[in-house]
C-alpha cells in the first residue's frame, strides 16, 4: 500500500534515536519509497494528460480528488525520507562532536545490527552501517567543524560540557614510578610521596595503581 | 548534535554557577594579589578576613591554606527558625531581598559572606551549605545538626513545590518566588513539561474560543456574553 | 573633601571591567542555555573576554615550568580559573551552535534571527545547511521529479521551515520593577513583575522585558 514503505522508514529513525550506535542504512526502503514518489508522479501525469493543461478541478471532482491524494502521498514521503536522513545525519553530527572515530564506531554497530537479526538486513556483503552519500557527507561535515573548531582554539570547543571539578587533585604515591612529566616539568613519584597535581596528567597512573586520589 | 543536554542549567551548571558566590574566608598562608580573567583578587594576609569566589576558597581550604567563614544562615539558629517558618506556610520563606538600584543579581550579591543576613535564604543556599559542608564541616559549628536541618528544609520545600503544581492554570505565570538554585535545576524538565502540556492543551480551547468569538461578531452579537463566561470559570 | 577624592571614591566601590564582563558573560551563558531561541550575539563582549584569555594562556605557558612552589600555586590558581572561562566560552557557544543546527533555515531566512548570528555562526550555519541539501540531493531528492526537490516548500499551507517553540515554559526572575504589566499573548493574562519575582511563564511573553535586560533567565 501506498505509505509503507515511508512508515517502516519513520518507525527506523524513531529507534535509531534511542540508539547509541547507527544501525545499517536502509537502502532499499529509501529506494522503494522515492520509486513510489516517481510512479505517483507519473500517475499523476497521466490522470492529466486528456485535459492537455487546461484541467478545471471545480467541473471534475473526482479527477481532482484522485491527485490530490496522489500529492499527498508524494509529500509525505518527502516528509519522511526527510525525516529518516535527518535523524541519521544528527547522529553522526553528534559522534563528530564528542570526538568519536566515526569509521571504528559504525563497524561495531555494524556488528550489532548484524546480530540483531532483523527482518530489514542490509544488502550482502555491506559491511558500512552508512551509505556511501552518508560517509561522503560526514567527511566532509568532520572537514567543516576542524575549521570552525580552528577559529576557537583557546577554548577548546570539542571539550566538556561538564563544568570543570578538581583540576587539580591530591595524589599519594602507592608505588615507586619513576619520573613522570607534568606542564611544570619532571616529578619524581616515590612511595608514600603526597602531591598535588593536574588530573589529567596523572588519571593513567591512577588507573594503574601507582597513585591513588585523596579526598 | 552540538550540545545534548536540556534547555536550562542542569544541576552541576547550576553548582558551577554556584561556585562563582563570595564567600568570607581567614588566610592560614600569605598570598599575593593576583589578576584572575574575573577580576583582581586581593592578597591574603593571615588572619585578617578576606572576601573571594567560592571555586577559590575551596582550593585554599582543601590544600590547608584557609580556613572558610560560614554564612550567617548556615548555623543551627538560622536553619531552625527558617524551617519553622517554611512549615507555617504553603509559599517559600520570603528569600533574601535583593538590593535596590541595581540590576546585579545571585551569585554576584554578597549573600554567603560572614556579613550575610541571617534569617533568610540566598538563592543558591542548598548547593553552597553542601558544598561548604562537604569541603569545610570542620568550619562550620554543629555540621551534623546543619546538615539534617538542611535535609528537612529541602524535604518541606520539595513537597511545596509539587503541591504547587496541582493548582497550575494554562496559560498564565506560576509564581515561584524564593525558589532556590538547585530546586529549579532538579524540578524544571517537570514544572516545564507540566506547563508546557497544560498551555498545549489550552491552545485548541483559545482557538475555538476565538473562532466562536469571530463567528458571534458576524452574527452581529456583542463580546459581553464571553466575558461572563470568563466569570463563570 | 575635593572631587579626586570623591572619584576615588567611586572607583574603589565599582565593580571592575574584568568582573563586569565575567558577569554578563555568566548571564549570557544562563540566558543562551535556558531560551528556546537565540539571543543577540554580544560582540564587544566577547571580544574583550577572548583576549584575556588569549593573554592568560600565554602568560601560564610563560611561566609553566617554574619550579618555585609559591609560583606554583598562583599558577595553579590562574589555570583552575582559566578552565571555568573556558567552559563557559565553550558551553555558551555550542548550546548556539545547537540551536543554529536544529533550524538552520530558519536562522538563515528569518532577517532579525539572522541579525543574531556571529559572523563566523553565519558561515557555519550556511555551510552545514549547503552540506545537508547537497546530502539529501544525492540520498533521494535528486530522483524525485523536479517540482518537489525544494527544501522551502509552503504547500497546504505548511511551510517546510521550522522555527523554534518560542512558547517553551522558561524561568524568569526580574531584575527591576517592570513598569508595564506582562501581558501573555493568546491569554486573558497580564502580570506584573517586581525586582526579584520569579515567575514560570512562556518565553514569547517575557522575551522583550529579558532582552531590555529588566530580567533574566535562571
Amino acid at each position: 500500500m501506498y505509505g509503507d514503505h515511508a512508515f517502516k522508514l519513520v518507525q527506523h529513525a524513531k529507534r535509531t534515536q534511542a540508539l547509541v550506535h547507527l544501525p545499517h542504512y536502509q537502502t532499499e526502503l529509501v529506494r522503494e519509497t522515492t520509486r513510489e514518489v516517481r510512479d505517483l508522479d507519473k500517475d499523476v501525469s497521466n490522470i492529466l494528460a486528456p485535459f492537455e493543461g487546461s484541467f478545471n478541478p471545480s467541473s471534475e471532482p473526482a479527477t481532482a480528488c484522485s491527485v490530490l491524494v496522489n500529492h499527498l502521498c508524494m509529500r509525505r514521503n518527502k516528509r519522511c525520507l526527510l525525516a529518516y536522513h535527518r535523524v541519521r545525519s544528527d547522529k553522526l553530527e553528534e559522534m563528530c562532536w564528542s570526538g568519536k572515530d566515526i569509521l571504528d564506531q559504525e563497524q561495531q554497530a555494524g556488528r550489532q545490527g548484524n546480530g540483531e537479526g532483523s527482518g530489514m538486513a542490509s544488502e550482502a556483503g555491506n559491511q558500512s552501517s552508512l551509505s556511501p552519500e552518508e560517509e561522503e557527507y560526514i567527511r566532509q561535515y568532520g572537514d567543516m567543524l576542524a575549521a570552525y573548531k580552528g577559529q576557537w582554539t583557546d577554548i577548546d570547543l570539542t571539550g566538556s560540557l561538564e563544568p570543570p571539578r578538581d583540576l587539580f587533585i591530591d595524589v599519594r604515591v602507592l608505588k615507586d614510578a619513576g619520573e613522570i612529566q607534568t606542564e611544570y616539568g619532571a616529578i619524581t613519584l616515590t612511595k608514600n610521596s603526597q602531591f598535588f597535581v593536574r588530573q589529567g596528567d596523572v588519571e593513567r597512573l591512577i588507573a594503574q595503581g601507582y597513585l591513588q586520589k585523596l579526598s | 548534535m552540538a550540545l545534548p543536554l536540556p534547555p536550562g542549567l542542569t544541576p552541576p551548571e547550576t553548582a558551577f554557577l554556584c561556585e562563582m558566590e563570595m564567600v568570607t574566608v581567614i588566610p592560614r598562608q600569605r598570598l599575593e594579589g593576583l589578576e584572575l580573567l574575573g577580576g583582581p583578587i586581593p592578597p591574603l594576609n593571615p588572619p585578617y578576613r578576606t572576601p573571594l569566589p567560592l571555586w577559590l576558597a575551596l582550593l585554599l581550604k582543601r590544600q590547608r591554606r584557609a580556613n572558610v567563614l560560614p554564612p550567617p544562615w548556615l548555623s543551627p539558629p538560622s536553619l531552625h527558625s527558617i524551617l519553622d517558618f517554611e512549615k507555617s506556610t504553603p509559599s517559600f520563606s520570603p528569600p533574601l531581598p535583593l538590593p535596590p538600584h541595581t540590576t546585579t543579581s545571585p551569585p554576584f550579591l554578597p549573600s554567603a559572606t560572614a556579613n550575610a543576613p541571617p534569617d533568610a535564604l540566598p538563592y543558591h543556599w542548598l548547593e553552597l551549605g553542601e558544598m561548604l559542608l562537604e569541603a569545610a564541616s570542620d568550619d562550620i559549628p554543629e555540621p551534623d545538626n546543619v546538615r539534617r536541618l538542611m535535609r528537612d528544609l529541602r524535604e518541606v520545600r520539595m513537597a511545596k513545590m509539587r503541591a504547587g503544581v496541582g493548582v497550575l492554570e494554562g496559560g498564565r505565570e506560576v509564581n515561584m518566588n524564593g525558589v532556590g538554585g538547585m530546586e529549579v535545576a532538579e524540578g524544571r524538565a517537570f514544572i516545564g513539561g507540566v506547563v508546557d502540556g497544560l498551555r498545549k492543551i489550552g491552545a485548541s480551547k483559545e482557538m475555538s474560543r476565538r473562532e466562536r468569538e469571530a463567528e458571534e461578531r458576524e452574527n452581529g452579537i456583542g463580546g459581553g456574553e464571553d466575558d461572563e463566561d470568563d466569570m463563570e470559570i | 573633601m575635593d572631587i579626586d577624592d570623591i572619584l576615588a571614591e567611586v572607583d574603589s566601590h565599582a565593580v571592575p571591567p574584568a568582573t563586569r564582563d565575567l558577569q554578563e558573560l555568566t548571564r549570557a551563558w544562563v540566558t543562551e542555555r535556558s531560551a528556546p531561541e537565540i539571543l543577540p550575539w554580544p560582540d564587544m563582549l566577547m571580544e574583550r573576554i577572548l583576549e584575556r584569555l588569549r593573554r592568560q594562556i600565554e602568560l601560564v605557558e610563560e611561566q609553566t615550568g617554574n619550579t618555585d612552589p609559591k609560583a606554583n600555586f598562583r599558577l595553579i590558581i590562574i589555570q583552575t580559573e582559566l578552565e571555568r572561562f573556558k567552559f563557559l566560552v565553550r558551553s555558551f557557544l555550542r548550546a548556539r551552535i545547537a540551536k543554529i543546527d536544529a533550524h538552520a533555515l530558519h536562522h538563515l531566512t528569518d532577517p532579525s534571527t539572522k541579525a543574531r548570528l556571529s559572523p563566523s555562526e553565519l558561515q557555519y550555519a550556511t555551510a552545514h545547511t549547503s552540506l545537508l541539501h547537497a546530502h539529501y540531493h544525492s540520498s533521494f531528492l535528486s530522483q524525485f521529479p523536479t517540482s518537489l526537490q525544494r527544501m522551502d516548500d509552503t504547500a497546504g499551507g505548511i511551510s517546510m521551515v521550522e522555527g523554534p517553540d518560542v512558547d517553551k515554559a522558561v524561568f524568569v526572575r526580574a531584575l527591576k520593577d517592570v513598569e508595564e504589566p506582562v501581558y501573555v499573548e493568546g491569554t486573558d493574562t497580564a502580570f506584573d513583575m517586581r525586582r526579584g519575582d520569579v515567575v514560570v511563564v512562556r518565553w514569547s511573553a517575557v522575551r522583550e522585558v529579558v532582552m531590555a535586560g529588566d530580567a533574566e533567565l535562571i
